[in-house]
């Protein structure tokens, strides 16, 4: 599910923007660790496998067809840190080139989808990968990675005030289930297949990982649960929340630099666009800097 | 398909296309960013945006009609949830959320259209986008076409030999995952061999523009004029 420009609000699509920029820096780097140059065509051609492998069609019930999604699985076979680094070039290029979702979204697709979605997926098969029940664990894994995203994502129209009836967002939460549900029997389908073709492709490459990612998967599925949860509970508390939330990111936001120069613009839209913007700009400037500094610590 | 079309575009000669891509960049960002906090009810300044996007687009020498056509691929998704608001009773966000939302689409479009996607993202890592997240978006565009090319071909395959519509829904699961298998280890492999050719090519781990970026004062000027125009005419 992309969100394209303008269904989120600007609280929400900033502070997701915000939140994704490090992430992405960090498992960018983490993943440059775990993988050397020769890893990275490997890489690319993955997420191409995975654009591709949306035209085969799956017979699900009657007249319907459901396609693989494509987080759990890379997870699986790449290891989380580039599993998530393949969704997110995915989703940047759906965003460029195909207008799939938004690119002020792109934050949040990036956060749904490929943080979320891919490391939500992983937790299972991180635990019980090894074991034998490996099976569960993969389907597990499909099942959580499609719900967090999908759940993430309509929490976050509801709080930017997409009015949604109740019936339509129960019915949106159960085509989710469905997919989701479908995403997993994909999912152990073809990495069974995969091990019948050629068990030596799958030992090759087992996920490592370390303590950060259980902890950012772990986050992963409870930010998946919030996000299912406040969709099932009534819109009009939902409205609420959004409200709060909205007016706390606001005042949490532009705090440092509300009685700066910035007070001098008549219009308030300014003022607090560049505010905000002052915001983002520390924000990049920082991770800009970060990665400079470990560049040089790295090198020297 | 899509991507030629966009490739094509990308190769015209106009004052756009000279532009740097960060320049692009950026005014898009301004431009998303003013759309994305106009007010509803603000029907002047979307007018003037829309305004400034068609010439851009006349500008740039690309098919108008054409583009603002292939811009319509977010209404499925943006009339969905607009006949929802409708519905529930917000007429007016029902109709910003369609209007702004094609607006956001066409503006990617004009921007990707007369950028190179190599080009784009080199000024995205020039920004300090990190250097694997464009390799690996680098490979993936460039791969993407061939791959599923290669699903393609399975997928005919597959429809000219299970024409039999009471074949067995399981086996045709099954068969759909075996295809998805067969195009992973394929996929896998290639990987390998793309791998050493480039190495054999002196691949230095960066891919290379033909001409190397650079942000000239033309960049600059028309940025901030751009940035400039936006934001007065969302400010009146």
């Amino acid at each position: 599910m992309h969100i394209p420009d303008n269904f989120l609000s600007t609280p929400v699509w900033a502070s997701l923007d915000a939140v994704s920029i490090p992430a992405v820096a960090l498992l960018a780097r983490r993943a440059g660790r775990e993988l050397d140059d020769t890893r990275i065509p490997l890489l690319g051609v993955m997420g191409a496998f995975v654009f591709a492998a949306q035209m085969i069609n799956f017979p699900v019930g009657i007249g319907t067809s459901g396609h693989l999604v494509g987080g759990a699985l890379l997870a699986c076979m790449l290891g989380p840190a580039p599993a998530a680094l393949v969704m997110t070039a995915i989703i940047a290029i759906q965003a460029f080139v195909f207008q799939d979702g938004g690119v002020l979204a792109l934050g949040a697709n990036v956060f749904n989808m490929a943080i979320a979605g891919v490391l939500a997926g992983y937790l299972p098969i991180h635990f019980w990968g090894r074991t034998k029940r490996r099976k569960q664990a993969i389907f597990a894994g499909a099942f959580l990675s499609v719900m967090a995203s999908a759940s993430l994502a309509l929490g976050e129209l509801l709080i930017s005030g997409i009015a949604m009836p109740r019936p339509v967002i129960l019915l949106s939460l159960a085509l989710f289930a469905m997919s989701a549900l479908i995403e997993g029997a994909i999912t152990i389908a073809v990495v069974e297949a995969i091990e019948k073709l050629n068990p030596g492709l799958v030992q090759k490459t087992q996920p490592s990982s370390g303590r950060a990612i259980v902890a950012l998967s772990v986050a992963a599925v409870l930010l998946g649960g919030v996000g299912f949860l406040m969709a099932s509970s009534a819109p009009d508390g939902i409205q609420q929340i959004g409200v709060q939330l909205g007016l706390a990111a606001k005042t949490g936001f532009h705090a440092p630099l509300a009685d700066y120069a910035v007070g001098y613009f008549e219009s308030s839209w300014l003022r607090r666009a560049s505010a905000g913007l002052a915001g983002l700009l520390l924000i990049y400037g920082v991770c800009l800097g970060a990665g400079r500094w470990i560049g040089r610590q790295r090198s020297a | 398909m899509h991507h030629v079309h966009l490739d094509n575009w990308s190769r015209g000669a106009s004052p756009l296309h000279a532009r740097d891509p960060r320049a692009k960049i950026l005014a898009l960002l301004v431009f998303l960013i003013v759309l994305a906090t106009t007010p509803s009810n603000a029907a002047l300044t979307l007018g003037i945006d829309a305004t400034l996007l068609i010439a851009g687009i006349l500008i740039a020498g690309l098919p108008l009609g054409n583009l603002l056509l292939r811009a319509m691929v977010v209404l499925p998704f943006s009339l969905t949830f607009g006949v929802i608001s409708w519905l529930a009773g917000d007429r007016l966000r029902a109709l910003a959320l369609v209007e702004k939302s094609y607006l956001s689409a066409a503006a990617v479009l004009l921007i990707v259209g007369t950028t190179s996607l190599p080009a784009l993202l080199s000024g995205l890592e020039r920004m300090g986008a990190p250097r694997v997240l464009v390799l690996v978006a680098q490979f993936i565009y460039r791969y993407l076409f061939v791959i599923s090319e290669q699903a393609q071909h399975m997928r005919l395959a597959a429809a000219s030999r299970q024409g039999d519509p009471r074949f067995h829904r399981k086996g045709r699961f099954r068969a759909a995952a075996g295809a998805l298998a067969v195009l992973f280890a394929r996929s896998y492999y290639r990987a390998d061999g793309i791998h050493r050719a480039m190495l054999a090519r002196a691949f230095t781990g960066r891919f290379q523009l033909l001409n190397s970026l650079r942000f000239r004062f033309s960049d600059g000027v028309f940025l901030l004029a751009a940035a400039a125009f936006l934001i007065l005419v969302r400010v009146q």
